[in-house]
């Protein structure tokens, strides 16, 4: 195989990882080194699915010695392997990051003969591109393989800005059932490893200068959505045990989209259909499949309940009432949520504070910080909410200014639920733009 | 504040920063009130009123960045450093009023936005910082036969200042070139410093290394192969990658391809 066909070969292998941020870390250049970080991130390029290029994203290879059913490289799966030498990844990034491709490299491996064997492979490429020959100083983003001993877990942090560990199935029964390689202790000892070194370089580095950082971005994992029966309570409950118990910047969501025919997930032939979309997309035609929609949606749901969680001061218990609970398709989570409180509002956008404004539907980090701004100089109304660019479709029908509402609306949680979902004569799934990748 | 009576009139500064601090100065210092302000490039000459050229003096003009820092904020003078960059029209009065306003209120200014000429210099400012920050990553250099990698792209605002210091830092001893075509305008670093310049239109393209024209098919491979197709999602896409910077991206056929001879 020629150089261009691997690198398609072991793109496509990684792809399905939806992780491709360079955030969380600023790094100024150093001088005779190549390349920088910035903590906002940047994205270079978007996909034709509107998804953010920012990182090289590609394997070292792809003969898995594993069987995960849902994953592509899978040992019984039928697909064309491939693999490249250190150097070669090395090169590769480098020439892209010269020519502002890119941000940096995201590098994964399929187990190849074993953990340890696979470990290697990445320290290796890793320490070429940051050694004397490449002197590369940008993002690095690497996924250690669950099972390898600590010691090399140890030495890939030292070189990596960020690194994830995949938890894929959302619970210990998906896993023994699809993932027959892999158990939760594996992949939970080292996340929790990553932590305490994490916390441990931490502290070194605020005292002595030269000490090692160890991915001093941190760490992330990725969760496989709708492969498997787990309800979004379940999912989104995990992830703030990640958050608060394994100290993860980042939880990703994946909508499971099948691939290949030969495997033993469900074909999802229930009557609960949003749940279970028919994996009949015709690759040739490129069309998106309406199957997709309500997947897609789901996921998109999932990032935003994440955002709550991570940003809007959110607990997992609020959003959802039993174990069993999916989040609404056709409404966001912070205005079902609103809904099913209505008694906290309207909120008075002239005297509530940060924290009570930040949990109005429609008012985001961003616009909250303008009206307690604005609103030490004087006293806001409508007109001036608008002007100052404060989106109002939702937020309307749960703020009063100097004790007004917008409109007079009957303030009962079906009747404001109508108004919400009133405008999208599209339908539910269609406003899957701007802010979906906002939350990647 | 001497207090000669006022003169109103038709301002032309030379368009640089320090030129525009110079107008600030002649408002408290030669009681000179704007009618308009205009760069001498852009001049439209009126027959009705005759303009009046503020001439740049450095000393003067840092005397104005001292005083918004100190009686303002550094917030401040960032934002109006930025909305200068701006290419919209009403930015230069919108920016004097906010500066004297801002001598009034002090730091709090950026509170009123109940004022449209704060909201107006605070959107002129965001507006290029949006700008500014996509093409740090939109942007597309090439390499050319001499080593030297080149840069080619037509924003709206004039953003090739920010640009410059973001990749002076990250290819701090590389050599390269951003052209920006919309302005005719370009910066030049050679390893150690940046020189603005301007270009004349229809400059000829480089001539690109040799094995150019690989490594853009690799990243043009590469970025076809990364998309999901059953996610496809046209609009979604158009709303992150708007179509006005894809003229000048490799993966979208945009200038800049080494194996087109004419760009
Ligand atoms: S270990 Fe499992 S998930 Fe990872 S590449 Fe192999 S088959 Fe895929």
């Amino acid at each position: 195989m020629d150089f261009s066909q691997r690198l398609k070969t072991l793109t496509e292998g990684a792809k399905y990882d939806v992780a491709c941020t360079s955030s969380g870390m600023n790094r100024k250049a150093k001088k005779g080194m190549v390349g920088s970080t910035e903590a906002c991130g940047i994205c270079h390029s978007f996909t034709a699915d509107g998804r953010c290029i920012s990182l090289l994203k590609m394997l070292i290879n792809n003969y898995c010695e594993y069987d995960c059913q849902y994953c592509v490289n899978r040992r019984s799966s039928d697909i064309p392997r491939a693999s490249m030498q250190p150097h070669e990844v090395a090169d590769l990034t480098m020439q892209f990051y010269r020519r502002n491709y890119i941000e940096g490299l995201f590098l994964s491996s399929a187990v190849i003969k074993s953990p340890d064997y696979t470990m290697e492979m990445l320290i290796k490429t890793l320490a070429l591109l940051r050694g004397d020959t490449y002197r590369f100083n940008g993002y690095i983003h690497v996924k250690a393989i669950p099972g390898a001993d600590e010691a090399l877990i140890q030495r890939l942090g030292t070189l990596a800005d960020r690194m994830s560990i995949n938890i894929e199935l959302p619970s210990e029964r998906s896993l023994t059932v699809l993932a027959p390689d892999k158990t939760k202790p594996a992949i939970l000892a080292p996340m929790k490893y990553v932590k305490n070194k994490i916390l441990q370089s931490k502290e070194e580095t605020a005292k002595y200068r030269s000490a090692e950082a160890f991915v001093p971005a941190g760490q992330s994992t990725q969760l496989i959505v709708g492969a498997t029966p787990e309800a979004d309570s379940k999912i989104v409950h995990l992830a703030q045990g990640l958050y608060k118990g394994y100290g993860l910047r980042r939880v990703f969501y994946s909508a499971y989209i099948p691939v290949g025919n030969d495997t033993m997930l469900p074909r999802y032939e229930s009557k609960d259909s949003y749940r279970s979309p028919t994996p009949a997309f015709d690759t040739g035609t490129g069309l998106i499949d309406k199957a997709y929609g309500p997947i897609l949606m789901r996921e998109h749901r999932l990032y935003q309940a994440d955002w709550l969680l991570r940003f809007y001061g959110f607990t997992a218990g609020e959003l959802f009432k039993t174990e069993e609970e999916n989040l609404s398709l056709h409404l966001d989570p912070k205005c079902h949520w609103a809904l099913r409180n209505l008694e906290q509002f309207p909120v008075e956008v002239n005297t509530a504070d940060y924290r009570t404004l930040l949990r109005v539907p429609g008012i985001g980090q961003i616009s909250a910080e303008r009206i307690v701004k604005a609103r030490r100089a004087s006293k806001l109304d409508f007109t001036n909410l608008k002007k100052m660019g404060i989106v109002l479709k939702r937020a309307r029908y749960f703020i009063t200014c100097n004790g007004k509402m917008a409109e007079k609306i009957n303030f009962r949680p079906e009747s404001i639920e109508l108004r919400l979902t009133d405008n999208h004569a599209v339908g539910p799934y269609s406003q899957l733009t701007l802010a979906d990748a906002a939350y990647a | 504040m001497p207090s000669a009576p006022r003169k109103e009139v038709d301002i032309v500064f030379d368009g640089t920063f320090e030129g525009f601090l110079c107008v600030v100065y002649a408002f408290y210092y030669e009681g000179i009130t704007p009618l308009s302000i205009q760069t001498a490039d852009a001049l439209q000459p009126s027959l009705m009123q005759e303009e009046f050229f503020i001439v740049t003096n450095n000393d003067n003009a840092c005397k104005v960045e001292k005083a918004i820092r100190k009686k303002i904020s550094h917030d401040a003078y960032y934002t109006v450093a930025y909305a200068f960059l701006s290419s919209a029209d009403d930015r230069f009065m919108c920016m004097l009023h906010y500066i004297v306003y801002g001598f009034k209120m002090g730091h709090r200014v950026d509170d009123h936005l109940h004022h449209d000429f704060i909201l107006r210099v605070h959107k002129c400012a965001r507006e290029v910082g949006r700008e500014a920050h996509l093409l740090k990553g939109f942007c597309r250099f090439a390499e050319t036969a001499q080593g030297i990698l080149y840069c080619a792209v037509t924003p709206i605002h004039h953003v090739l200042m920010p640009l410059a210091e973001h990749f002076a830092d990250r290819m701090m001893e590389q050599s390269w070139v951003i052209h920006d075509k919309r302005h005719n305008k370009a910066v030049v670093y050679n390893g150690e410093s940046c020189v603005f310049v301007d270009v004349t239109p229809n400059t000829v393209p480089p001539i690109y290394a040799e094995n150019e024209a690989q490594i853009q098919e690799l990243w043009t491979s590469y970025f076809n192969t990364a998309a999901i197709t059953a996610r496809k999602n046209p609009k979604l896409h158009r709303n992150m990658l708007p179509m006005r910077f894809r003229g000048d991206m490799v993966e979208f056929g945009g200038t800049g391809r080494a194996d087109s001879t004419i760009s």
